[in-house]
């Protein structure tokens, strides 16, 4: 993998009228791991996008390498930068490895259709996402975890050195949160690949995470490593939820525990009172 | 991600790619060679029967045989052509709507661009009494402003497959209504031509509409197949065809324009023949494999259009509108797939 710089200097995104994030400078650090979060609607989804060219900035700009990405051709960056949206479509009766073949569009051209290169990029998403025996298999005849998994498989095929993750373990229960998360690590580790997840889970946020942007309104609240930044104080801040954080007792990362207003023990009450 | 399994997977990976393309490859081919006999079949029966080598004889200028020469060429030889060519037309436009909308109802005969071509072609006819060029370009401009209309109606900060759909379906019947309208009005003889028209047949092509549907299938066929690779990345959705790449906005303008101008130029030669549009492209998918063509579904609805008028003209009692057939063989289909687009939940 090369090293590349993906920033975004005064990025200011929106739709119709209203603006989601307003002159945000962010730098997402090369080769690790980045995990964006906050509460629903605070613009992390949009930031994400912006930054995969989905959204053309108001303002500002977006930096692939130097270069702002609006000026580079689409397939360029796309070389350089894959993104899996947050509901992508599977066509009618599409397979596994037809659909994963497709994450090599970047790669083919107008006459160079395929590839020995492409047969192995292929082989090497499905391998690493473990769906090597799907891929015959229609996608509508497929669970949830296995379905993101291939469309994981879909963006791993585009072999990029910087990977985009809109919300990747939305639709699978926590065996398969983890397991995803776990995917990506590897392929973090293995071969230096830059990963960006905005993530609703707070906890494997912090676990899974190099470096943690905590977003709300639009803006950047703090950023840093989970443990740095993921502290009673900012996470009530961005979420509003009044928590304890705590080791976790697998990783050491901090751990979210919500307050809430009922089933507290009576001991934590008064020692909080 | 181990080198040794690597190698032998990418083995799988390109043995299942390339069955998958040998067999597309052979149902084109089949597809071909059943359109070329369906051709030679229209070709040879009628009133005046001629033999199959006498009729290939005849197309190739092999010898002289004036009143074969005259019932081949002259006048079963447009059926032909625009049987051949209002079938890809239809064809190839059906899936390329079918794949942009990432949905199985959202065929332009059924959302309301072929009724809304017709509605000017049929103006032009009744109320003008309008030349051939008239009525390809009332055809054009009808298919054109409506699927805009629709375009615009459906758009909400992008455009959604069901929501193109369901108010297409609304302005279809609009267009129709419209229909209703300028027939009620027309005399009792024109009214009947409209009639015939509006169903939809081979057998009415006038020569100018003719060379321009085939003309531009020479141009846009060729496209289409070129813009079968962005057309690829579209179906994953917007954002996934972004991020892999691919222009999306041009890309799709181009898909879509190329296709109203097909369905409005067949409607020009042979009226709204109705459901090949629709069924062309799912049975095609289903006889090439997952992930389909646009050639095959071309050829597919070649294969309906000619097949349906040899029934149309020669199984039945008294010679019908193409149309008439169409229909008969399109709307179980169009049942068929309404529920099991229900039972399986997707739709939209």
């Amino acid at each position: 993998m090369t090293s590349h710089d993906l920033r975004a200097t005064n990025l200011t995104l929106g739709y119709a009228s209203t603006d989601i994030v307003s002159d945000l400078d962010v730098t997402i650090p090369d080769g690790r791991i980045t995990v964006i979060v906050g509460a629903n609607a605070c613009g992390k989804s949009t930031l994400l996008r912006g930054l995969a060219r989905l959204l053309r900035p108001r303002g500002g700009e977006v930096l692939l390498d130097g270069t702002s990405v609006q000026d580079m051709r689409s397939i360029d960056v796309a070389k350089v930068l894959g993104l899996l949206p947050q509901t992508p479509v599977a066509p009618d009766g599409i397979t596994v490895g037809d659909l994963v073949g497709r994450g090599r569009y970047p790669h083919q051209g107008w006459f160079r259709r395929w590839s020995a290169e492409d047969d192995r990029a292929v082989a090497a998403a499905l391998e690493a996402t473990g769906t090597a025996d799907l891929v015959d298999r229609q996608i509508a005849e497929l669970s949830g975890g296995q379905r993101q998994r291939v469309w994981v498989a879909m963006a791993l095929a585009q072999d990029t050195d910087l990977l985009l993750l809109d919300e990747p373990t939305t639709y699978l229960d926590i065996n398969h949160q983890v397991e995803l998360l776990d995917l990506l690590t590897d392929l973090n580790r293995a071969s230096a690949k830059t990963v960006v997840i905005v993530l609703h889970d707070l906890n494997l946020a912090c676990r899974y995470a190099d470096h943690i942007i905590a977003m709300k309104q639009g803006a950047i609240v703090a950023e840093g490593s989970p443990r740095e930044v993921v502290t009673a104080a900012v996470v009530t801040d961005v979420f509003g939820l009044a928590c304890e954080v705590v080791p976790d007792p697998v990783s050491g990362t901090p751990m979210v525990v919500p307050r809430g207003r009922h089933h507290a023990a009576r001991e934590v009450v008064e020692a909080l009172a | 991600m181990t080198p040794a399994l690597d190698v032998l997977d990418a083995d799988v990976v390109r043995s299942g790619r390339r069955a998958q393309r040998r067999r597309s490859a052979v149902v084109t081919s089949v597809l071909a060679l059943v359109v070329l006999g369906l051709c030679v079949l229209t070709l040879m029966i009628g009133s005046y029967a001629v033999p199959a080598p006498d009729v290939i004889a005849s197309l190739l200028r092999l010898k002289d045989d004036a009143p074969t020469d005259f019932v081949v060429r002259d006048l079963r030889l447009p059926t032909v052509a625009t049987g051949l060519g209002v079938g890809i037309a239809l064809g190839v436009a059906g899936v390329v709507f079918q794949k942009l909308l990432g949905n199985p109802l959202a065929s332009p005969d059924f959302v309301g661009v072929s009724s809304g071509a017709s509605v000017l072609a049929v103006s032009s006819i009744v109320l003008l009494d309008a030349g051939s060029t008239v009525v390809s370009g009332s055809a054009l401009a009808g298919a054109v402003l409506t699927a805009a209309l629709i375009y615009v109606l459906a758009w909400r900060d992008g455009i959604s497959g069901y929501r193109f759909v369901l108010i297409g379906i609304g302005v279809s019947q609009f267009m129709l209504a419209i229909i209703g309208y300028i027939v009620a009005r027309a005399d009792v003889y024109e009214a009947r031509e409209a009639m015939t028209w509006l169903v939809g047949t081979v057998g009415q092509a006038g020569t100018g509409e003719l060379r321009t549907l085939l003309v531009a299938l020479v141009v846009l066929v060729p496209t289409a197949l070129l813009l079968e690779r962005p057309l690829r990345a579209l179906e994953l959705g917007d954002d996934a065809a972004t991020a892999l790449g691919s222009r999306v906005e041009v890309s799709r303008l181009a898909l879509l324009a190329l296709s109203i101008v097909l369905i409005g130029l067949s409607v020009a030669v042979a009226g709204p023949i109705m459901f090949v549009a629709l069924i062309a492209g799912p049975i095609a998918q289903r006889l090439t494999g997952p992930g389909g063509s646009l050639l095959a579904a071309g050829l597919v609805g070649a294969v309906i259009v000619l097949g349906a008028d040899l029934v149309a003209q020669h199984l039945v009692p008294a010679p019908l509108p193409t149309g008439v057939v169409t229909g008969i063989v399109g709307a179980p289909y169009l049942i068929w797939l309404l529920a099991t687009v229900n039972r399986e939940g997707r739709g939209g």
